[in-house]
C-alpha cells in the first residue's frame, strides 16, 4: 500500500494487494521460483499450459506456487486464435481459475503477437465467460477495440518478450495510459527495477515480469528490488510529478549570495 | 483387438470401464493437476469420475508447467 493509503489494484472486480505480476518461466529450480515468488509480494501469478511427457516423470509446479496467488494460464505457444481458445478451455475445464493472459504468437523468432487473432480470440473468450487480459503490442487502437469486447485488462509490451530492453515505445504506452478504461499492464521487455518504476510513473497500472527476475543473478533478491520498484513508480505517480522543463531552474535565492563586501 | 486410446498421440490399452481418473489414476498422473481433452473437448475435472472412456477415444492430458 502506497501513501498509507489504500491503493489496491483492481481487475475485473477483483481486488489485489500488489501491482507487480510474475511469470514462473526459465528458474533453475522450483525452490527458487517459489522463494522469488513470495519475495516479489505478488498476487497473479503465470503459468504456461503443455501436454504431459508421460516418460519425463517431472516435478508439479502446481506443488510449489503459493496458496494465496491467482493462477493465471497462458496461452503461450498459441500460433491462432482457435489454439488459444482451445488451451483456455481445456485449462478452465481442468481446475484453473477462468482467467486467461492471452497471447497468440505466430512467430518464434520475434515472439511478437497477431493483433488480428488475439482480438478474435478474445471476443469469443469473453463471451465464453473467461476473464481476459490479452497481451499486445503497445497499439492504442487495438486497446479500444478490445476493451469494446470486454477485456478486463490490456496488456502491451514494453520490448520483446526476454529482451530486457525496457520502455521501447513510451509515448505509445502514455497514450494507452491516458485512455485506458480497463487496468493497464506493461508486460514483458522490463529488464530492471526501473524500468518498473518508469512504467510505474507514466501511470501503468501494474507490470509483469519474468526473465529479469528468474534470469538474474539473485532471482529472490531481484524480485525484492522489483517489488520495491513497483512501489516506488506507484508512489510517484499518485504524488504527482514535477513537469519537465527544457532549461535550468536554480533550486537555491538567486539574490543575496555572499561575494564582495 | 483389445480396446484403446490414444493418450498424447501414442495408444493406450484401455481396460473395460475406466473412467478418466482411473486412467489418470494408472498413468501414476492421479495427484497432478492433469488437464483432460477428450475427442477434441475438454473434460470438466468433476466429471473425471464419472466420464467412461470408449475404444477409439483420443485424449490429451495437459498439466501447468512454467511459464510467463
Amino acid at each position: 500500500m502506497s501513501l498509507g493509503t489504500s491503493d489496491p489494484l483492481v481487475i475485473a472486480g477483483r481486488e489485489f494487494g500488489s501491482r507487480l505480476l510474475t511469470g514462473t518461466g526459465k528458474y533453475d529450480t522450483f525452490e527458487t521460483m517459489r522463494e522469488a515468488l513470495d519475495a516479489s509480494g505478488s498476487e497473479v501469478v503465470t503459468v504456461a499450459v503443455r501436454r504431459i511427457d508421460l516418460d519425463a516423470g517431472d516435478a508439479d509446479i502446481t506443488a510449489f506456487l503459493p496458496e494465496h496467488v491467482l493462477l493465471l494460464p497462458n496461452t503461450s505457444g498459441c500460433e491462432t486464435a482457435d489454439e488459444a481458445v482451445r488451451t483456455a478451455r481445456l485449462a478452465r475445464a481442468g481446475g484453473l481459475p477462468d482467467w486467461v493472459k492471452l497471447e497468440v504468437i505466430p512467430d518464434p523468432r520475434y515472439l511478437l503477437p497477431d493483433p488480428v487473432e488475439t482480438l478474435r480470440a478474445a471476443e469469443i473468450l469473453v463471451e465464453d465467460g473467461f476473464t481476459v487480459l490479452p497481451y499486445v503490442l503497445p497499439d492504442p487502437v487495438l486497446q479500444k477495440k478490445l476493451e469494446e469486447v470486454g477485456c478486463a485488462t490490456v496488456m502491451p509490451l514494453a520490448a520483446p518478450i526476454g529482451s530486457g530492453r525496457g520502455l521501447k515505445l513510451r509515448d505509445s504506452i502514455r497514450i494507452m495510459v491516458e485512455q485506458a478504461e480497463v487496468p493497464l499492464v506493461v508486460d514483458a521487455g522490463l529488464g530492471s527495477p526501473s524500468h518498473a518504476a518508469e512504467s510505474m510513473e507514466l501511470g501503468a497500472d501494474a507490470v509483469l515480469v519474468n526473465t529479469a527476475i528468474a534470469r538474474a543473478a539473485d532471482p529472490v533478491a531481484m524480485a525484492r528490488a522489483f517489488r520495491l520498484g513497483v512501489e516506488a513508480g506507484r508512489a510517484a505517480f499518485r504524488a504527482g510529478m514535477m513537469e519537465e522543463g527544457v532549461h535550468a531552474v536554480a533550486s537555491s535565492p538567486l539574490a543575496g549570495v555572499v561575494r564582495g563586501q | 483387438m483389445t480396446a484403446s486410446v490414444r493418450l498424447n498421440g501414442r495408444r493406450e490399452p484401455l481396460p473395460d470401464g475406466e473412467t478418466v481418473a482411473g486412467l489418470l489414476e494408472r498413468l501414476g498422473l492421479g495427484a497432478r493437476y492433469a488437464l483432460v481433452e477428450r475427442n477434441g473437448e475438454p473434460v470438466e475435472r468433476a466429471r473425471y469420475e464419472e466420464v467412461r472412456l470408449e475404444d477409439g477415444d483420443r485424449l490429451v492430458v495437459a498439466r501447468p508447467v512454467a511459464g510467463g
